[in-house]
């Protein structure tokens, strides 16, 4: 069996991580989260030499502080997980910036190999990089690569295996911080040492640096370990950083970062780094800048490009979705007709066929919209539109990365949560994240727009287009000011600082576009077959159980015997069961009649059902808001999946199974029923458009905040607000009269 | 520069750093203006970063620091965040750290 070792990818963001990490392990990799946060971990296997190499991804982090969660996964997972070997991954065009963290891991003593990545770019941009003299003046393996194409990549691989073999001792690194910092970390590291404070898993020296630094988890463990030792540092600490204040009105950890960049000029202006052109000359990506996020042309051609990403997700992927309806379809008739009628047919074609299908119907909404995130985020575009709108996001207690889920999710009115809820992962700062994921459901998405046409249809046919507008100007503000509401209260914390390097403009590789895009889709089918099944068929039966008693039953077909008896001079003979033969429904006088009986049954049933008699129970609540029992079965029947709201409402106003396409019937059936009228048109619109999100949405949102009491606050915060609202609508029309 | 390590001599920090940093009690920072109202293509000094040591810690892990020259690229919603480069890199800072970030034109 292959000897195992365990390497680990990191570096800054946009250092081409990711794209090195794909070029290994290809599509063998496993993506989940690291214990306890959201932070995305991802692993995979690559095979050299005979060896297995299992690589782990670490979050792109600038630093080894505790400011970030990113930063903190990172530095425990090469503490804690010990790696044989740490990649860095180094951006050969921005070689200062990214070798300030090389340093940082050469503090901390791990085994470093230095990748030098983009040399092409670098070198495209005059810049010369001497990989020899730079792995002699810092004493580490440097290997010049192109991760996009692969060039280097082999010898990469080579140096690791040597590396990994050669098991030499990486001592700590340790710079000089100035005088006044080394004469104190001259004092400490004895202490440390002495007294053993968190040894075994910190080099002295590090630990001694993270308390001048301020460091809240090492001063935390520090603590924990040794409280009178700790003290003792922390002290001493406190009279450096008061000096510093007093003489050079700075902070520890400013003299530590300021030396570490001095460490970093003087190697490369040991003939480490030649140039061709000015240094700080302005490259190509920096002029589209100046145009993209013009203050007048940039929101205009962040516009277009976020409607054209929105286009692309729905109109292409309507075939894909039209053919897995298809497809379902095809099963559920396949079922039909093997099976008998029973309670395991109807299980099967409309709890775990109709549930799952339905769920997996949303697959290639969802593989297009991460394609077209993909594309933007790979190309760099995205970071430039989090930068352009954060300032107004920034106002509701949201990030400016914000604005990409409220879009996908029916910002423009017609998309879907589902995608939506995952799309916040671009978001990184998780209370911001979480106030996005918990709003982006009070989009108009397009499951929802049936019911809206429907009802601005039947009550408001007049102002069709300004009633449509007006919907999507409410989702935006009802969304924008629950965020707004959620981050003054539960969520309550500091914005995170708008600060993040932006990645120069690069066009992605099929490659890259092609792994982020099925990692995020596989996840969500994964999901289809599990929790969603469940939740699924226990809607079916809250919709099917207890049936219609026998007595009832017995009655609706005596109906129809009756009807049928009557048309029998035509060719029926009285007794012809329910399957009726083609002459009678060649007939349709008498296929009116029957399919009457047919939708007063389904009535019937629908009423007796679980979800039916929650409908009823509901009524002494809901009438405060207009509703009455068969509204409320449609809002019940809602929560599987906005869709069923017009379908419901079909059948339990007796008109059958409605196409959520041709709803004219029911609307005007509506318009006609003496429990509707304008007021409760526009009470039922608020309530459906911000009310419980349907449970695939919920599921997304327990997966996606790592936790199910997120999703099920989700439920009970929504249908709270949502009948607040419709109750004051209602009421407040009523008492002004406006119901006529 | 190293303590224990073979090979690199520092020859930029030492007495050239400290003095970087004093130079935030320079005359310069009587001049200064906020990144957040300088912010317009061009070359900016910095010359001193207020605010919390949190903030003071962050921008020098990116490398903005007093003494250090950066090129504004553009404002962004209201002229108040602003796009920069510096250290071949293009950050973005938000108004809440340009506000803090006192500058001088070059």
């Amino acid at each position: 069996m292959a000897k195992v070792f365990n390497i680990a990818l990191a570096g800054n963001p946009n250092a081409g991580k990711t794209t090195l990490f794909n070029y290994l392990t290809g599509a063998r990799q496993h993506v989940g989260n690291y214990p306890g946060v959201t932070v995305e971990k991802k692993e995979g296997i690559c095979q050299h030499g005979g060896m297995e190499l299992r690589v782990t991804d670490l979050p792109g982090t600038y630093s080894l502080t505790a400011y970030s969660v990113e930063e903190l996964v990172a530095r425990n997972f090469l503490v804690n997980e010990k790696p044989d070997v740490v990649i860095d991954i180094v951006d050969a065009s921005n070689l200062e910036r990214n070798l300030y963290l090389t340093c940082q891991f050469m503090e901390l003593g791990v085994p470093v190999i230095i990748a030098l990545n983009m040399i092409d770019v670098a070198r495209h941009r005059g810049i010369e990089v001497d990989a020899e003299k730079l792995s002699s003046l810092l004493g580490v393996p440097v290997v010049p690569l192109v991760a996009r194409s692969g060039q280097g990549v082999d010898l990469l691989l080579d140096t690791v295996l040597r590396v990994v073999e050669e098991k030499k001792p990486y001592p700590p690194l340790r710079l000089s911080y100035g005088d006044d910092l080394d004469q104190v970390l001259d004092d400490m590291v004895p202490l440390i040492e002495q007294g053993g404070l968190l040894t075994d898993t910190y080099p002295a020296s590090w630990t001694g640096l993270k308390i001048l630094e301020n460091d809240d988890q090492i001063l935390d463990r520090a603590m924990k370990a040794d409280s009178t030792l700790a003290d003792t540092l922390v002290r001493r600490s406190d009279e450096v950083t008061s000096h510093l204040q007093r003489t050079v009105d700075t902070y520890p950890e400013a003299m530590i970062a300021d030396h570490r960049y001095g460490f970093i000029k003087s190697i490369l202006r040991q003939g480490v780094i030649s140039q061709r052109f000015d240094v700080d000359r302005l490259y190509t990506s920096d002029r589209i800048d100046k145009i993209v996020t013009n203050r007048f042309l940039g929101p205009l051609i962040m516009g277009v490009i976020l409607y054209g990403l929105y286009s692309f997700t729905f109109n292409y992927s309507a075939l894909p979705v039209d053919w897995l309806a298809s497809l379902f379809g095809f099963f559920g008739d396949a079922v039909s007709r093997v099976l008998p009628d029973g309670p395991i047919k109807s299980m099967l074609v409309s709890g775990v066929i109709g549930g799952v299908g339905g769920v997996l119907g949303f697959v290639p909404i969802i593989m297009f919209m991460f394609l077209g995130i993909a594309v933007l985020e790979d190309s760099g575009y995205l970071a430039r539109v989090a930068f352009m709108m954060d300032r107004i996001f920034r106002m509701f207690g949201l990030h400016g990365s914000s604005v990409m889920p409220f879009i996908v999710s029916g910002g423009i009115a017609g998309g879907c949560a589902v995608p939506g809820v995952m799309a916040t992962r671009t978001l990184r700062s998780p209370k911001e994240r979480l106030a996005t994921l918990l709003t982006v459901p009070f989009m108009n998405c397009g499951a929802k727009l049936p019911i809206i046409a429907l009802l601005i249809g039947a009550f408001f046919s007049a102002h069709q287009a300004q009633y449509m507008f007006l919907a999507t100007v409410v989702s935006w503000s009802v969304a924008l000011l629950t965020a707004k509401f959620l981050r003054m209260t539960v969520l309550r914390g500091e914005s995170t600082p708008f600060v993040m390097e932006l990645p120069p403009y690069r066009f992605p590789t099929f490659k890259g576009l092609f792994i982020h895009t099925w990692e995020r889709t596989w996840q969500y089918i994964k999901k289809a077959g599990t929790v969603i099944l469940a939740i699924s068929i226990l809607l079916w039966a809250m919709m099917t159980y207890p049936g219609l008693p026998a007595g009832k039953s017995a009655q609706f077909e005596r109906q129809r015997q009756e009807v049928m008896a009557a048309y029998a001079p035509q060719g029926v003979s009285a007794g012809q069961e329910k399957g009726r033969p083609g002459q009678v429904a060649e007939s349709p006088e008498l296929a009116a009649k029957l399919r009457v009986i047919d939708n007063r049954e389904a009535q019937a049933a629908l009423r007796n059902s679980l979800a039916g008699r929650m409908g009823i129970a509901l009524e002494p609540i809901s009438r405060f808001a207009g509703f009455d029992w068969r509204t409320n079965i449609a809002l019940v029947g809602g929560f599987a999946a906005k869709e069923v709201i017009v379908s419901t409402l079909g059948t339990s106003y007796s008109l059958g199974s409605v196409d959520v396409e041709h709803t004219t019937s029911l609307g005007e059936r509506l318009a006609r029923d003496q429990h509707w009228n304008p007021i409760v048109a526009l009470a039922a619109l608020a309530f459906i458009m911000f009310y419980a999100p349907c449970f695939v949405t919920v599921v997304c949102i327990a997966r996606e905040s790592g936790s199910w009491k997120w999703a099920i606050f989700s439920m009970a915060f929504n249908t709270f607000l949502a009948y607040f609202l419709a109750v004051a609508i209602y009421q407040t029309g009523m008492a002004l009269g406006l119901a006529s | 520069m190293t303590k224990n390590h073979p090979g690199p001599v520092c020859t930029n920090c030492g007495n050239k750093h400290q003095s970087c940093l004093r130079r935030e009690k320079s005359p310069d920072v009587e001049h200064a203006l906020p990144l957040s109202r300088a912010c317009a293509h061009g070359r900016v000094k910095i010359c001193k970063i207020s605010g919390d040591r949190r903030l003071c810690a962050r921008m020098a892990d990116l490398g903005i620091l007093p003494g250090r020259e950066m090129e504004l690229l553009c404002a962004g919603g209201g002229g108040r965040h602003c796009m920069v480069r510096i250290n071949g890199g293009t950050i973005s800072l938000d108004s809440l750290t340009t506000a803090n970030i006192l500058v001088t034109p070059v």
